[in-house]
């Protein structure tokens, strides 16, 4: 399932991953580290809306 | 003989061999909906339908009440009276506390019937009048516990206001304990209000213990409150259980919806179990509360008859759904009915502010939407706008007192605004003393105002850097009281390592202003504790950014239509709706958010009916009325990279803009975009955009209107066409240095940076430094746009942003 940061609009796709933050692709939304955080705006994960 | 009650027709025994004894509650202006609008037009004979009706169903007597705000109640009621008397067989209940209105009431009735209310809430003068009426005319008495001290809500208060009745009504009054019925109130368990967890156990252990403390007497109870707030369906099934244990407790009568009750032997032995730990609060050991488990439970159920439930309200109920629901519509209808028999300043504390605080609940849960939660406040200031001139000053008063303040040099007004509102309409004194407040004023004004709590709001990093500064200057000051720190550049760890050291009251980080209500709440707990850091040891935040080490050194220097700068005033306000992240403005500064309990249907479908809609609107309204005026002050300028600086050429002038450098691989600094002298030299761009004053001023009449809901969305819908104002001119920019290649196809594409280059706002994690701002206003003269800097370093009008342009292909954003 895709997630998409409510504060700036980006979208986390697992089949993309998130290279901006060395994430390969493949990896669930629930599977990122605790530490991760928007790779556009640095909002933390709470900020995130299930999109699918 | 035993104590019964009659009408022309015949006697009912108080105490039924089967209890308890059914008095329909249906007749009445506040419970019924129905009746409410027969009355209103003035059709009698359906009032009488709907007392016949409740016969048949089963009820024993009548409860009848007719006040309505703005009709003679005495006038209606003696009507009623008349006409129930001669057409209805069973007696019936005078629900008046008007003591004028009961006693013309009572001369009328050929027989004994009950009234209902008296209670000690003025200290007894109307209780005093009311039961000599009940001596004189022989009638009995519905006593509710409530004395001056308002609602009783344990049980031993519960006992101990009956007692204090008791004294006045048969020591002084001489009527005898069977005259007597009390009601010892049933709050909601259905709400999930956390002080009333136990209001089931407190109200049947208060039966309970009237009955074998005051031998002789009654009790009773209006009985559908315990289940307000929960879905009909299973509301029925609560009701008829609670019904149940109340009789084992030795309850004799009940206010009921006689259609409503189904026999105990009709409910599931599993719907029971539910109904037994919502009603005694028992946790089994599992993780989810009682009502969560209730609700679960029941949620797939349908009440196959639910014909006009919603209107069997009591107002207390019916106001706290217009609370909760957000819903102004007829607010004073309701207010106007529960002013009639509670002081105004009960309303607020008994039904206002647990219906706000079960709305701070639901959006701590995720549950309800922050638009919501500023239309429910909006509900809240209208209600007790409402009630204001019925109460004493001395009752304004009391309580907790809260002073907020925006920090110097800083303009940012919504932030504590939404503050002020969520506060002020949880019953706490808040003054909110504006923007830009030196510390001394602060100081002087909380101690002129004896607040309880200084709040203090900020947008910017330097913002937070005047609160950790100024704190001594509190401390020297002598203050005492606690300082919440607020702001978008805030952290929990800057306020506790930076912050809490420079003040000895404890100084408090709050993330929202639903962490400032905490606060508030822990203050007046004696429970509020400075924020303390956060045990090292979880990973850093990571820091996401271009991996991209190998720079193209040669890439050439596109060439700019002129050197230096540029004014323009002239920009169509409708071009920058395209560029509009709607996802950001709908979800982030709006706070749309998708909940957790609802589907991307449900999402799709608030889209579409809500929040499009609205957002459309304001595009118009922004038009029609001119709020937008976008300019731009920008300008292209010879420049050279040296090591970590950009150097500007201005004609007479080398202006040195420094930026950080990453401390971890791949070590990007912002300069690395640009060439050497010796590699040829470059190209810097630079912007301040605005949308200038207009909307701002708008907005604030929101604000000052009790809008809440309005003014938040004009405020979001203000800062995101600003950032869209950005957008729009950094796609001119690119036009006009010719590297504008493809626009990207939709705003994702924007988002993303897919385009050429990169524009890095001062502030943000690649170029940190706000101090920029003196160079870039000598540089671009925003001030001729209308855009000046303050003292901490933020442009005014708030709606403005600034940058810096790159145009390297491989400029994008980084974190330092
Ligand atoms: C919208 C926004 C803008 C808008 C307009 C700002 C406005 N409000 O008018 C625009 C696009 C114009 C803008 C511009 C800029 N912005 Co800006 N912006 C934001 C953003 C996304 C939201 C700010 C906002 O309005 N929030 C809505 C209000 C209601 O929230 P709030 O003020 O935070 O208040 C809530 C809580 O903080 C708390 N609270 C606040 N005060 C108090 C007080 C008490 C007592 C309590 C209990 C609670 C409390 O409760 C409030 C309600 O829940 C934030 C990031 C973010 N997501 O928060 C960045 C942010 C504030 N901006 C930032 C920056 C850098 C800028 C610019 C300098 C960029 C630039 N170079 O142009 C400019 C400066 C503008 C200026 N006038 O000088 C940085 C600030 C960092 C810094 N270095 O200072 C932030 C933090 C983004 C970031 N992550 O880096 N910005
Ligand atoms: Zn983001």
């Amino acid at each position: 399932m895709r997630y998409i940061c409510a504060n700036c609009g980006y979208t986390y796709d697992p089949d993309q991953g998130d290279p901006m933050n060395d994430i390969p692709p493949g990896t669930a939304f629930a599977d990122l580290p605790d530490n991760w955080v928007c790779p556009l705006c640095y909002a933390g994960m709470d900020t995130f809306d299930p999109l699918d | 003989m035993k104590p019964s009650v009659a009408s022309l027709y015949q006697a009912v025994e108080i105490a039924q061999d089967i209890p308890p004894l059914l008095i329909g509650e249906r007749s009445n202006t506040n419970g019924s909906k129905k009746f409410r609008d027969c009355l209103l037009a003035e059709d009698f004979d359906g009032c009488l339908r709907i007392g016949l009706d409740q016969e048949a169903k089963g009820a024993q007597i009548l409860d009848l009440c007719s006040a309505y705000a703005g009709r003679d109640e005495t006038a209606d009621l003696t009507r009623l009276v008349k006409l129930y008397a001669e057409s209805v067989k069973i007696p019936i209940m005078i629900d008046s506390t008007t003591p004028d209105c009961i006693e013309a009431c009572l001369k009328l009735y050929p027989g004994r019937c009950i009234i209902n209310s008296i209670n000690l809430e003025d200290g007894g003068k109307t209780l005093d009048k009311v039961c000599r009426l009940a001596k004189k005319y022989g009638a009995a008495v519905v006593a509710l516990t409530i004395n001056v001290k308002g609602m009783a809500m344990t049980a031993d208060e519960k006992v101990d206001t009956a007692r204090q009745i008791y004294e006045q009504a048969v020591g002084k009054h001489g009527l005898r304990p069977q005259d007597i019925l009390f009601d010892p109130l049933t709050f909601t368990i259905g709400a999930g209000d956390q002080s009333l967890l136990d209001a089931a156990i407190q109200t049947l252990d208060g039966i309970k213990r009237i009955k074998q403390e005051l031998p002789g007497v009654f009790t009773v109870l209006g009985l559908s409150n315990i289940s307000f707030g929960l879905p009909p369906a299973s509301r029925k099934i609560l009701n008829s259980v609670f019904l149940h244990e109340a009789v084992e407790q030795g309850l004799d009568a009940a206010i009921i919806d006689p259609g409503k009750i189904l026999p105990l032997a009709q409910i599931s032995e599993e719907d029971r179990t539910f109904c037994f730990d919502l009603i005694y609060n028992r946790d089994q050991g599992l993780e989810k509360s009682p009502l969560m488990r209730f609700i679960d439970h029941f949620a797939a159920r349908v009440d196959v008859a639910e014909d006009d439930e919603a209107e069997v309200k009591r107002p207390e109920e019916a106001l706290h759904v217009k609370i909760v629901r957000g819903d102004k519509d007829g607010i004073e209808d309701v207010l106007a009915v529960l002013l009639d028999r509670y002081p105004p300043l009960e309303i607020v504390n008994q039904i206002l502010v647990p219906a706000m605080r079960h709305v701070g609940e639901l959006f701590g849960k995720g549950e309800l939407l922050l638009p919501f939660v500023l239309q429910s406040a909006e509900a809240m200031k209208k209600s007790v706008a409402w009630l204001e001139p019925h109460m004493q000053k001395v009752d304004q008063e009391e309580g907790t007192k809260i002073l907020l303040a925006t920090v110097q040099g800083d303009v940012h007004d919504i932030g504590k605004n939404l503050v002020d509102i969520l506060l002020s309409n949880n019953g706490y004194k808040v003054f909110n003393i504006g923007i830009k407040v030196p510390a001394e004023t602060i100081i002087a004004k909380a101690r002129e105002l004896k607040v309880d709590v200084i709040g203090l709001s900020g947008l910017l990093v330097k913002s937070a850097i005047v609160m950790q500064e100024s704190l001594p200057q509190y401390r020297e000051a002598g203050l005492t009281m606690p300082i919440l720190l607020g702001g978008a550049a805030l952290t929990s760890e800057f306020v506790a390592t930076s912050c809490v050291p420079n003040y000895d009251a404890p100084v408090v980080y709050c993330s929202d202003a639903f962490a400032g209500l905490k606060a508030l709440k822990d203050f007046e707990a004696g429970q509020l504790t400075a924020t303390v850091a956060a045990p090292k040891g979880g990973q850093p935040r990571m820091k996401p950014g271009v991996k991209d080490v190998n720079i193209d050194r040669n890439h050439p220097a596109p060439e700019p239509p002129f050197y230096g700068l540029r004014h323009v005033t002239d920009i169509d306000p409708a071009k920058l709706f395209p560029y509009v992240n709607e996802q950001a403005l709908f979800r982030g500064r709006w706070g749309y958010r998708r909940t957790a309990s609802s589907s991307a249907e449900d999402y799709a479908e608030l889209m579409q009916t809500t929040v499009s809609p609205l957002y459309d609107a304001l595009k118009e309204r922004a038009l029609a009325e001119g709020l937008l005026q976008p300019k731009a002050a920008y300008g292209y300028f010879r420049c050279y990279s040296e090591g970590d600086t950009v150097f500007v050429e201005t004609g007479d002038e080398v202006m040195a803009f420094e930026f950080p450098r990453q401390s971890s691989p791949p070590h990007l600094c912002i300069t690395d975009y640009y060439r050497t002298r010796e590699e040829g030299g470059d190209v810097a761009a630079f912007f301040v955009v605005t949308i200038g004053e207009q909307i701002a001023v708008e907005t604030k009449k929101l604000f000052e209107a009790d809008a809440y809901h309005d003014y938040l969305m004009l405020h979001g819908f203000s800062v995101e066409v600003t950032d869209a104002l950005a957008e729009y001119w950094h796609e001119e920019m690119r036009r006009e240095l010719g590297i504008a290649r493809e626009k990207p196809s939709d705003m994702t594409g924007y988002v993303t940076q897919g385009y050429q280059g990169s524009r890095y706002g001062f502030g943000y994690p690649a170029c940190p430094d706000l101090d920029a701002h003196k160079m870039l206003f000598k540089l671009l003269e925003p001030e001729a746009i209308g855009v000046t800097l303050t003292e901490t370093m933020e442009m005014v009008p708030e709606v403005s942003t600034s940058a810096i342009i790159a145009h390297h292909p491989q400029a994008k954003y980084f974190a330092v």
